[in-house]
């Protein structure tokens, strides 16, 4: 069995919401990346702090109860409010603020935008 | 002045595969949301799928883009908008009239009607004058 650690994730220049508290466990190992060029380095630190599992979401897909955290590169419509929606912690790498027709679920206890490698810290 | 135009150039190709459940909900508030055939099953709902056979460039304001039978002038592009559509088939429609993008990943066009797609529609964008990169500043 895997020992999970927890890191902090802030918002970055620009960004909006959180920080967030991710611990992956053994229910939810996934480090889940949907961002094109496969494994986004903010979700490759995630995982190397954590403990947790990178996983392409463009590759292959997984259950929702599975997602420690969702890391998206979205430009303010769909995906931030999908994930949230969900109640899928969901780090943003682009600085959006809650908008699109989903925006009614983006809360700063579940998002975090604007996030760079450098934003993610050991808790 | 003007010579002979070129013909327009077929900056991005592609044909519609399928249509999630809340798309025709989305586009009573003039948002049409795309995404490529490998994306995850929990984007499906909200967009219209589709596979690429050209994927050179992302839009540019000037640009025409052609959606089954309908064609509709490109007003503004956000800087996340090519990223986005040549790796993932992503784009977010917005039929909203605005020259300025509000959010960085919206492709605003004049307000309209944006057509309920079917699979086998055509999902394209034209560069109308034929210009390369090169030529345009």
């Amino acid at each position: 069995m895997p020992e999970y650690k927890s890191v902090k994730v802030k918002q970055g220049r620009g960004g909006w919401g959180g920080p967030l508290t991710i611990t992956p466990s053994d229910q939810r190992p996934l480090i889940y990346s949907v961002t094109g060029g496969g494994i986004h380095p903010v979700a490759a630190r995630i995982a190397e702090l954590t403990g947790g599992e990178a996983f392409d979401g463009f590759k292959s897909s997984a259950p929702f109860d599975k997602i420690a955290v969702a890391v998206i590169d979205c430009g303010g419509t769909a995906r931030v409010g999908v994930y949230p929606m969900k109640k899928v912690l969901t780090v943003d790498i682009h600085a959006t603020s809650p908008a699109g027709p989903l925006a009614q679920f983006i809360t700063e206890d579940l998002f975090v935008s604007g996030v760079k490698p450098d934003d993610v810290e050991p808790a | 002045m003007t010579g002979t135009t070129a013909p327009p150039r077929v900056v991005y190709d592609s044909t519609v595969t399928a249509v999630g459940e809340q798309v025709e909900a989305f586009l009573g508030h003039g948002l049409l949301i795309f995404f490529g055939d490998d994306s995850p099953a929990e984007l499906h709902d909200m967009s219209v799928r589709h596979t690429a056979v050209v994927a050179e460039e992302g839009p540019r304001p000037g640009d025409t883009i052609v959606l089954g039978e309908q064609q509709m002038e490109v007003l503004a592009v956000g800087p996340v908008v090519a990223d986005n559509l040549l790796q993932l088939g992503h784009l977010d429609l917005k039929a909203n009239g605005l020259s300025e993008p509000k959010l960085p990943g919206d492709v605003n066009v004049a307000k309209q009607d944006l057509p309920l797609l079917s699979p086998g529609d055509a999902f394209r964008i034209l560069r109308g004058d034929g210009r390369t990169t090169e030529d345009q500043t």
